[in-house]
């Protein structure tokens, strides 16, 4: 038995196992629950093998050792957005200059809000530095995080949470701003809340969740570009 | 489905050469991305092989930022010692940042609708 064990650690093929097996679960139970945004699969999966590796005291880096395989596909996924960027594009004809505005003044907005409330309540760098992208989709928030000497592992919990958060108030904050819109609170809650919000708005209405989409589009083109420019200056 | 897998890694390598020689403040998929758009809107359709790759990595993004996430268990004891601050900063900048967006859309009125 403990021979088994041993060999069964020691391979790729267990964190493989128990990652793919717990984003499964996670995703059985979001349909379940009639794809509530608390019932995130993501959050679901690494609470899961979170826990596990803990119980069967498996050290993150071995973990992580098997489960690369998954994490190499990141930058291929972040190449594919393409796609869903470029058939989003028919949808900005004659709403660019409002679209593109809308997003620089969220982006910039959620930056600084973030920073600025963590560094006023005494969070330490590290965690303000997981901030600074938790707004862009999660793959390229990574990618954004080692560009600004940020934990990714920090920005991808962040950009998570911010998901969840964002997807479960979406509603309450555009009714009381007066958004009526669908295409407006879509592109709204696409800028803040990426790819969960996405999910979110596209479970509303159809438009809503095709504005949200470009806006998770963009913002992670955009972000990826200008917080690494910005970050020197955002450092108050 | 492999052909499209391919043209996919060729587009993220030369994002990874251009991000590693010319642009290192960008990180390399998403320079990727950016020339794969250009390149969408050059030949204006995508090719159904990318289209099938496309669509299954994007349907599970999710998946593939977990083993990262799951590091969230070496941060724990620094997240619960900043976790009022973390939280208070989380749901402030998600409020503030929808209702600015949403906001500045507003503000640009009916000039910016048409019909769909």
């Amino acid at each position: 038995m403990h021979e088994i064990w041993v060999y069964l650690a020691g391979s790729p093929l267990l964190a493989l196992t128990l990652t793919l097996g717990a984003y499964q679960l996670g995703v059985m139970i979001y349909e379940r629950a009639n794809r509530h945004p608390l019932a995130n699969p993501v959050a679901i999966a690494v609470i899961l093998v979170a826990v596990t590796i803990t119980l069967i005291e498996m050290p993150y880096p071995r973990y992580f050792e098997g489960a690369q395989f998954v994490h190499f596909l990141l930058g291929s996924a972040t190449v594919a957005l393409a796609v869903p960027i470029y058939k989003g594009l028919s949808a900005l004809r004659g709403r660019v200059v409002p679209l593109l505005t809308a997003l620089l003044c969220g982006g910039l907005t959620s930056i600084v809000s973030a920073v600025g409330s963590a560094r006023l309540l005494g969070a330490d760098d590290a965690i303000i530095g997981g901030l600074y992208a938790k707004s862009v989709t999660a793959p390229i928030a990574m990618g954004v995080a080692e560009r600004i000497g940020a934990s990714p592992t920090l920005t991808a919990v962040f950009a998570v949470s911010t998901g969840i958060l964002g997807a479960v108030l979406a509603r309450f904050v555009l009714d009381f701003v007066g958004s009526r819109e669908w295409w407006q609170r879509g592109f709204a809650l696409g800028v803040a809340s990426h790819g969960i919000g996405t999910s979110r708005a596209f479970s509303v209405d159809p438009e809503a969740g095709t504005y949200a989409s470009i806006a998770m589009g963009l913002h992670g083109v955009l972000g990826a570009i200008l917080i690494p420019v910005l970050v020197p200056y955002l450092r108050f | 489905m492999i052909a499209g897998f391919v043209q996919i890694l060729l587009f993220q390598g030369l994002g990874e050469l251009a991000a590693h020689f010319l642009l290192p403040l960008i990180p390399g998929p998403v320079i990727g991305l950016v020339l794969l758009l250009a390149w969408l809107i050059f030949r204006k359709s995508v090719p159904p092989t990318i289209d099938l790759v496309a669509s299954a990595l994007t349907q599970h993004l999710g998946l593939l930022f977990v083993p990262a996430a799951v590091g969230v268990v070496v941060f724990w004891p620094h997240l619960r010692a900043n976790a009022l601050a973390i939280a208070t900063a989380l749901i402030v900048s998600v409020v503030l940042t929808i209702a600015v967006s949403a906001l500045v859309l507003k503000a640009f009125g009916k000039g910016g609708s048409r019909e769909t």
